[in-house]
């Protein structure tokens, strides 16, 4: 296959799960070349990890160590409506929900899911979420952003390296096909529950935003770097910047093994980033002026390795008082814990809409967690002392601007289906016993 | 017609699909007719090649501001970081410089410590989502917000503009000042923005120190700084760094400004010469020293305050004659420059007054 060839077909595959639907995939699988992807266990239940999120096991790490990010998304909103969940509901939800896991092996060749639940949901019990849950309804974390509420019931997240496969699970999820990978799919379907809202879908990885930059937000002469992995155009999760999963998992009560996801839709303004600033502008904002002084980040910053060394970029008030500018990373040192962040970032970009935008989709034991995150990325009091904006030279909050928010939660497998607000707590502690 | 969907759409013919096919748009030239540079500009304050006039959408009001939304050709300015500046030249799709001037309507303050929010759209579609422009120092202007903006054709423009929850140093009814929302239509018309004044200054003025005359603008108020006369407090002076103009006075009663009414509040309003626009997001600090013995030492921070304007300050405990007041640009002023502005206010050196 030639080169050109790959890059159309790998631009074909993320225009059809941006687009969506059968007819999409059965043009994807009918271009071919026909992908191979290992099947899942018969009995996912007692094969797969209490954690739904337990994902970096699953994962390849690149060279440099960090994690493989799985390139191609989907997101399915769901509402459930009015009333309670009832157990034939539970069955229907798990059995789809199986059947995908049946079909592809778990895995980033194979497909990573969750299912989340918002506090909008949990709403409809009597009881409330036990304490060990922070999970309050969302609302704007700066004082210049105003955000809608993603105020839908639940949320599932497909991940997975091919594209065909993020849209298979979704055709399956919706009962739209009859088979999946030759595995043979149940009856149930998700649609049977809930009613599925405006799909969101994206892309992480080498090349990917390069290829889709033809969009809103994005100046027309294509400026994103061809190896860059996100729209901005430098390497972003580093290993040596995201915690283990353990950091961000609930440790007790009955959601004991879950976590709670935070999902932003930002959009991207990039003229400004590409066009109005120049490279040591964009290095300083993104990483911290030394790092522009000196040189240290060649092109996307892959010759970082797993590690930003934002050690060496100072205090941030202290640099944004002599230099003018503050860096994203640098601001967000003073929240790490055993020199780690207290988020586990698993965000991507989008064309959703014709616009460059992110699905900025983090995991942590707590919203709280993110909250505290968010805050060090404002950068309030560095504004408050110094020559620094409150979006001007400020990180990249210029850039970014957040159009909706949403918390969730990811309970542990076992509850994955309807979960009630607060089950039974051994039963739960048990599961996580058998399973961690 | 986005690549990727074109390649899809060959390759489907899929019903479905055919919403998403939406094409672009044309190009209109932009009307970009800036002379070029004056050559071997001076370090500091200029006279620029030409002038530009200025269109206005309309006026609203919202939360205690005001905002009017005006616009002019596109043109070159410069961002900066640090001590760095940026030249961005027009774009090919560049239709307008876009400003949205949002003010204090009681006090007139164009405040520096929140970035108004622009989205624009067009028959419900979205045009420009989110968009934060730069604070910006013009020499017709003074200190307002601004960037360059592509609109894909004439016609009219749906433009919301909002601002959030100001910062923490601001005094009175500023301090009071929330959040605020403005709507405006934009009738975007190449005929209507090329009938804007646009006159070249004759070649022996450009280049030369100096500024061109503010622009007065109906229902828009001019800020400049208050004059030596107009500020409250004790005047001790006027102090000068890197071209631009340091006056300090200070407050007796510092109460407005920190819990202890008993300090004083030390205060050092920035201005451009000529034009007298007050320069915002600068780092600054000073020493007070009296007989050799520093009595002060300490971040000049930034205020928004009704009757000093945009200024620097701190809490002192006394200021007493004869004290030695030396300031510190720690960071020059990170306001994006308009032509005339881009090489002043860069290399400041300390200043210093004797109160």
């Amino acid at each position: 296959m030639s080169d050109s060839y790959g890059i159309d077909r790998r631009e074909f595959v993320k225009a059809a799960v941006a687009i969506g639907g059968a007819s999409a995939l059965s043009a994807c699988l009918d271009r071919g070349p026909e992908i191979d992807v290992p099947r899942g266990p018969e009995d996912p239940a007692s094969a797969f990890p209490e954690r739904q999120h337990a994902w970096n096991a699953a994962l390849p790490t690149d060279d440099a160590g960090n994690n493989h990010h799985p390139r191609h998304r989907v997101l399915l909103p769901l509402s459930y409506g009015d009333g309670m969940p009832t157990d034939a509901e539970r069955e229907t939800v798990e059995a789809a929900l199986a059947g995908l896991e049946r079909a592809y092996e778990r895995s980033a060749a194979g497909l990573l899911l969750t299912v989340s639940y918002s506090p909008y949901y949990f709403d409809r019990f009597d009881e409330s979420l036990p304490e060990s849950v922070d999970l309050p309804e969302p609302r704007a974390l700066a004082d210049f952003e105003d955000p809608d509420a993603d105020d839908i019931d639940a949320i599932v997240h497909l991940a997975s390296d091919h594209g065909e496969v993020v849209m298979g699970a979704e055709e399956a999820l919706k009962g739209e096909v009859d088979e999946l990978n030759g595995v043979s799919q149940p009856d149930a379907s998700l649609t049977d529950v809930f009613t599925l809202g405006e799909r969101r879908t994206g892309f992480i990885g080498d090349g990917l935003p390069a290829e889709n930059q033809d969009v809103d937000g994005v100046p027309d002469d294509g400026p994103v770097p061809e190896d860059a992995p996100l729209y901005m155009g430098f390497e972003s999760a580093f290993q040596g910047n995201q915690p283990g999963e353990d950091r961000v998992t609930i440790q007790s009560g009955p959601f004991a093994g879950g976590t709670t996801q935070q999902l932003s839709t930002l959009t991207l303004n990039l003229k400004q980033w590409y066009e109005q600033d120049s490279r040591d502008q964009r290095v300083s904002k993104m990483f911290c002026p030394h790092h522009a002084s000196e040189g240290t980040v060649e092109g996307t910053g892959e010759n970082l390795g797993t590690d930003p060394q934002m050690d060496d970029c100072g205090d941030p008030t202290e640099t944004a008082r002599s230099e003018g500018v503050v860096g994203h990373g640098q601001k967000m040192v003073d929240v790490r814990e055993d020199d780690a962040p207290i988020i586990l970032r698993r965000d991507f970009d989008s064309t959703d809409q014709d616009r460059a935008g992110v699905h900025f989709l983090s995991l942590q034991r707590t919203i709280e967690d993110f909250v505290t995150t968010r805050e060090a990325m404002n950068g309030d009091d560095v504004a408050s002392n110094s020559a620094v904006g409150q979006r001007t030279n400020n990180g990249i909050l210029q850039y970014i601007d957040t159009v909706r928010r949403g918390n969730f939660l990811i309970p542990p497998r076992s509850l994955r289906a309807l979960p009630p607000a607060n089950p039974a707590d051994d039963a739960a502690e048990n599961a996580e016993v058998a399973h961690a | 017609m986005h690549k990727s969907r074109r390649a899809f759409l060959a390759g489907v013919g899929a019903a479905g699909a055919a919403g998403l096919a939406g094409c672009s748009g044309f190009e209109l030239q932009s009307g970009n007719r800036e002379p070029p540079l004056v050559e071997n500009r001076p370090d500091g304050v200029y006279v620029p090649t030409h002038t530009e006039g200025m269109g206005m959408a309309s006026m609203q009001s919202d939360g205690g501001y005001s905002c009017a939304l005006t616009y002019s050709f596109p043109h070159r300015f410069w961002t900066i970081t640090g001590s760095d500046t940026t030249m961005v030249e027009v774009g090919n799709s560049d239709a307008l410089h876009l400003m949205p001037i949002v003010w204090h309507s009681e006090t007139g303050i164009v405040p520096s410590d929140v970035n108004p929010t622009v989205d624009i759209s067009r028959d419900g579609e979205s045009v420009v989502d989110g968009l934060s422009p730069w604070p910006m120092l013009a020499q017709r202007m003074g200190f307002h917000f601004g960037d360059n903006v592509e609109l894909p054709e004439q016609g009219e423009y749906d433009v919301t503009v909002s601002i959030g929850e100001g910062g923490n140093r601001r005094t009175g009814s500023l301090a009071d000042a929330g959040a605020a929302e403005f709507e405006f239509t934009l009738d975007y018309q190449l005929s209507e923005l090329n009938d804007l004044p646009f006159e070249d200054i004759p070649p022996a003025r450009q280049g030369t120190l100096g500024a061109v005359q503010p622009m007065q603008m109906d229902m828009v108020p001019l800020m400049q700084a208050p004059t030596e006369d107009e500020l409250p407090g004790t005047v001790r002076g006027t102090a000068e760094s890197g071209d631009a103009q340091f006056v300090v006075t200070t407050i007796d009663d510092a109460g407005a400004f920190g819990d202890d009414a008993d300090q004083q509040h030390l205060a050092v309003s920035a201005h451009t010469p000529y034009n007298r626009y007050p320069i915002p997001l600068m780092s600054l600090s000073a020493t007070v020293t009296r007989d050799g013995e520093t009595v002060f030492d300490g971040y000049l921070n930034e205020w928004q305050d009704g009757d000093l304007g945009i200024h620097y300050g701190a809490l002192l405990d006394t200021v007493k004659e004869g004290d030695e007041l030396t300031i510190t640009v720690d960071s020059p002023p990170q306001v994006s420059r308009h032509e005339g502005y881009e090489t002043a206010f860069l290399n400041m050196s300390d200043a210093t007054l004797t109160l």
